[in-house]
């Protein structure tokens, strides 16, 4: 770790702490505020944290889409799903379902954040940072790239992704219908007054 | 402008994945653009001649493979080799035997035909991604195509409770284990700088790295969601509340693709990128091969529900297929390739019989509803009876063959207690399976509730599958030897 | 790195106007506390009668599913643009018919009525459109309905 550090600029590593920071401070409100809209705001947090340690790794494009697609769309989505349900439902988060199970997320998460950190101290890395292993084409910037690879070596993968696409909307659609009966007979008597 | 090698793309050994993948969304713009609602039947005949030709294209690349040689295609994303192309023929062996089960089953309730034959289409393409998939990528993102779709699928019947309480577990919990398999993903490409499998195997082969903490989290993070999409011990919690819940054609068609599609993606990962590595893998899969052939089995004996009791036997086949894992030799191989193929026939029949049992609003499979049903339909309890001894293993049936297969392997293997416990379980669930066989003949108590399932006698297409399935069950348990020496010429052009 | 300076300089900047409007807000706003009435939904002046729906429709979540699939279309068209004359009509032909699959589900999307407003009546396509059951809570709600009238 220690050479790890050594081998790090001082700018390089005060931007990974802003990242990192905000990440964290994002999802540990994700979990405490009250107000779910509040948590949705902070997972925009903890998704810019994420651009802005994509950038921190020479991902500039990746990082414009992690803030259009995540911090944009995504969390705008998951703002419906709490306004379809309804803001003001209020869970009582004091109930433990299972008998000490807080006392045993947090030995948990203790021994998964350790586990991580180990695995930073151990781990063999092949591929990591542009500090690391220097920059792709001189750090001339990578759309091209990631274009190229795209259309060669994930050729596959990207067309694959229409066909999860397509799912994600059927089943949209399917979920979303409206088909119970008190509904039915709601429309038919627009229908009728129409 | 520098030139840029582009991948070559080989249409026909990709034809399977585009049939059912290209089947599904022209079957969408259908209905799409049709005035009138689809017929049923239309829909019905469409998605099997789909599988049809998904069928035929998976037997001509198995040939052409056989011929050849294994090799890959779009830059060594997809393997053209005769295990995708064995697994190709099953996934679309299973396409057309769902499609026609559930037929009678759609009609009944009310649920929209098209959406159903859509998503099972594109879900099972997710199978054959994840079993030619060659890019742990491509890998994840055929788990997703197969996964999600199940998951819509399960919230199908929007009458009952139980469905959209199986759908919501199977999404949250599936979910999850996505989010492991990825990091598991994540961990392998940090260690071995790729995430194609053979540039994995070359890597590990030029020698484990000193310091291989990282892959090993990556290979246990991979092993866990491999672990809970196939449902074995002790990732086997969602398997029979979603198995209940979800409509019973739907239960059927999970059984059999998301069991195919996981256990084939395991065999390719394990034996052809990580072979290097499988003394960390064995003791693993071992002992999570021993506690999903005893959990199941144990678990099967004390259920009081037909839909729950097929979970935990799905299951314990779970806990076979791991076994020929264990052997990790192509007799291994071969015996799972036979065991997937005939496991979905018998498991997709059965749930299609269940379907019948079920009642009209599908939420009610309690074994005592199946009390007598040989005496008063003899032709829909024998079927039952076969395809409930043949998951049992007796003898000249598949299970049979299947179970013996596997565990010949693992004896060849060397691993003399694991096929100890194999045959221990199997002796337990045959007990479950009899008690189940001996209350369809039961002569007394003999269920006098409405079991629905007069309507559904004429449900043809059901019931030809489900005779289908049963013919498949006894011939292939009699003659075994074509498709034996099927899965073994499949395994032969492996791509190694 | 350098070229991210003004994206911070924003930053910060945003934050400052953040701080300072409610810094201001405190220093400028009127002392007294609102009243209830003050702060109940203006109704043209009339006592509101009943809650405000709290509950979003449905279909904005399809509009917002539409928006995703769409967004996630141009993430993919980006690069596809930048190295568009190296791919050639290769390059061309797989955009297209990723696009091409991705049009589908908008044929779908708008054929299900997930982008008609107004009354659900499209929505319902593909299920009968009586049943017996439909038509005994039909009755019965008619009835009820005109109880009200009454």
């Amino acid at each position: 770790m220690t050479s790890l550090l050594a081998t790090v600029a001082i700018p390089d590593l005060l931007v990974f702490l802003l990242g990192a920071l905000l990440c964290l401070v994002g999802a540990v409100s994700i979990l405490t505020v009250k107000n779910p809209v509040h948590a949705a705001l902070s997972l925009v947090m903890t998704l810019f944290g994420i651009a802005v340690l994509f950038i921190e790794l020479q991902a500039d494009f990746l990082a414009a889409v992690q803030i259009i697609v995540y911090a944009g769309a995504i969390v705008v989505l998951f703002l419906f799903v709490i306004m379809f349900l309804g803001v003001d439902r209020e869970e009582d988060l004091a109930v433990e379902p299972i008998v000490g199970q807080r006392p045993l997320a947090a030995v948990l998460i203790t021994a998964l954040m350790a586990s991580i950190v180990a695995l930073g101290l151990v781990g063999h890395f092949e591929v990591g940072p542009a500090t690391q292993t220097g920059m792709l084409h001189g750090g001339a910037g990578n759309v091209a790239d990631l274009g190229r690879s795209v259309f060669t070596t994930y050729l596959f993968a990207f067309e694959a992704t229409a066909g999860l696409l397509i799912i994600a909307v059927v089943g949209a659609v399917v979920l979303a219908r409206r088909n119970n009966p008190d509904d039915h007979v709601a429309e038919s008597q627009v229908e009728e007054l129409a | 402008m520098n030139h840029l090698a582009l991948p070559t793309v080989s249409y026909a050994a990709l034809a399977p994945i585009l049939f059912l993948l290209l089947g599904g969304v022209a079957l969408m713009v259908l209905s799409a653009l049709s005035r009138r609602p689809l017929a049923a039947g239309t829909v019905t005949g469409y998605s099997v001649l789909i599988g049809f030709g998904a069928l035929i294209s998976a037997l001509a690349e198995y040939g052409h493979v056989n011929g050849a040689g294994p090799s890959s295609t779009v830059a060594s994303a997809i393997a053209v080799d005769g295990f995708s192309a064995a697994i190709a023929v099953t996934v679309s062996v299973v396409v057309i035997l769902a499609s026609l089960l559930s037929h009678g089953y759609l009609r009944r309730m009310q649920i929209d035909a098209p959406a159903y034959h859509v998503l099972a289409l594109t879900s099972a393409s997710g199978a054959i991604i994840m079993a030619a998939a060659n890019d742990l990528v491509v890998l994840f993102l055929g788990l997703e195509i197969l996964s999600i779709a199940l998951y819509v699928l399960a919230a199908l019947n929007r009458r009952s409770a139980k469905s959209e309480e199986a759908a919501l577990k199977y999404f949250i919990l599936g979910g999850f284990s996505s989010a492991i398999f990825l990091f598991g993903i994540a961990f392998t490409y940090g260690a071995t700088g790729s995430t194609n499998l053979q540039v994995i195997t070359r890597t590990l082969g030029e020698g484990v790295a000193a310091k291989p903490g990282l892959l090993l989290a990556g290979l246990g993070l991979l092993l866990v969601g491999f672990f809970f999409k196939v449902a074995a011990v002790p990732f086997h919690l969602w398997t029979p509340d979603v198995y209940e819940g979800a409509p019973t054609p739907v239960t059927g068609f999970m059984a059999a693709a998301a069991k195919v599609g996981g256990f084939a993606a395991l065999l390719r990962v394990l034996l052809t990128a990580m072979p290097q590595l499988s003394t960390n893998w064995t003791p693993v899969v071992y002992s999570v091969a021993v506690a999903t052939l005893i959990g199941g089995a144990v678990l099967m004996v004390v259920q009081r529900d037909a839909k729950r009791m097929l979970a935990y036997s799905s299951i314990n086949h779970a806990g076979f297929l791991l076994v020929g894992i264990v052997a990790a030799t192509s007799a291994g191989i071969s015996a799972d390739l036979f065991y997937l193929f005939t496991y979905s026939v018998t498991a997709l029949a059965t749930f299609g019989i269940v379907t019948m049992l079920a009642g009209p609003r599908d939420d009610d499979a309690g074994i005592d509803r199946l009390s007598g049903l040989a005496r008063r339909h003899p032709a829909i309890g024998a079927a039952m009876a076969i395809l409930l001894l043949a998951q049992a293993g007796v003898p000249f049936t598949t299970g049979f063959i299947a179970k013996f297969s596997v565990i010949e392997a693992v004896v060849g293997h060397g691993s003399i207690p694991l096929a100890i416990i194999a045959m221990a379980s199997a002796a337990v669930a045959v007990f479950a399976y009899l008690r189940l066989v001996a209350t369809l003949y039961r002569t007394e108590d003999i269920a006098t509730v409405d079991l629905g399932y007069d309507d559904s006698l004429t449900d043809g297409p059901a019931a030809f599958a489900i005779g289908l399935s049963v013919v498949v069950t006894i011939f292939f348990g009699i003659f075994p030897a074509a498709l034996l020496d099927f899965g073994r010429t499949a395994v032969a052009h492996l791509l190694p | 790195m350098n070229a991210y300076l003004p994206v911070f300089i924003l930053m910060i900047v945003g934050i400052l106007f953040a701080g300072l409007s409610f810094v201001a807000s405190g220093l400028l706003a009127p002392r007294k506390k609102p009243t209830a009435a003050k702060l109940a939904p203006y109704e043209c002046g009339i006592v509101p009668e009943r809650e405000p729906p709290q509950r979003f429709p449905v279909r904005f979540y399809l509009v917002a599913m539409i928006f995703i699939v769409f967004d996630i279309e141009i993430v993919f068209m980006y690069p596809f643009a930048v190295v568009f004359r190296q791919l050639a009509l290769f390059g061309f032909l797989e955009v297209a018919a990723f696009s091409v699959v991705l049009f589908a589900a908008l044929l779908y999307l708008v054929s299900n009525g997930a982008l008609s407003w107004g009354p659900a009546v499209i929505l319902t396509r593909g299920m009968p459109s009586r049943t017996s059951e439909s038509t005994i809570t039909r009755i019965s709600a008619t009835k009820s309905t005109d109880g009200q009238a009454a």
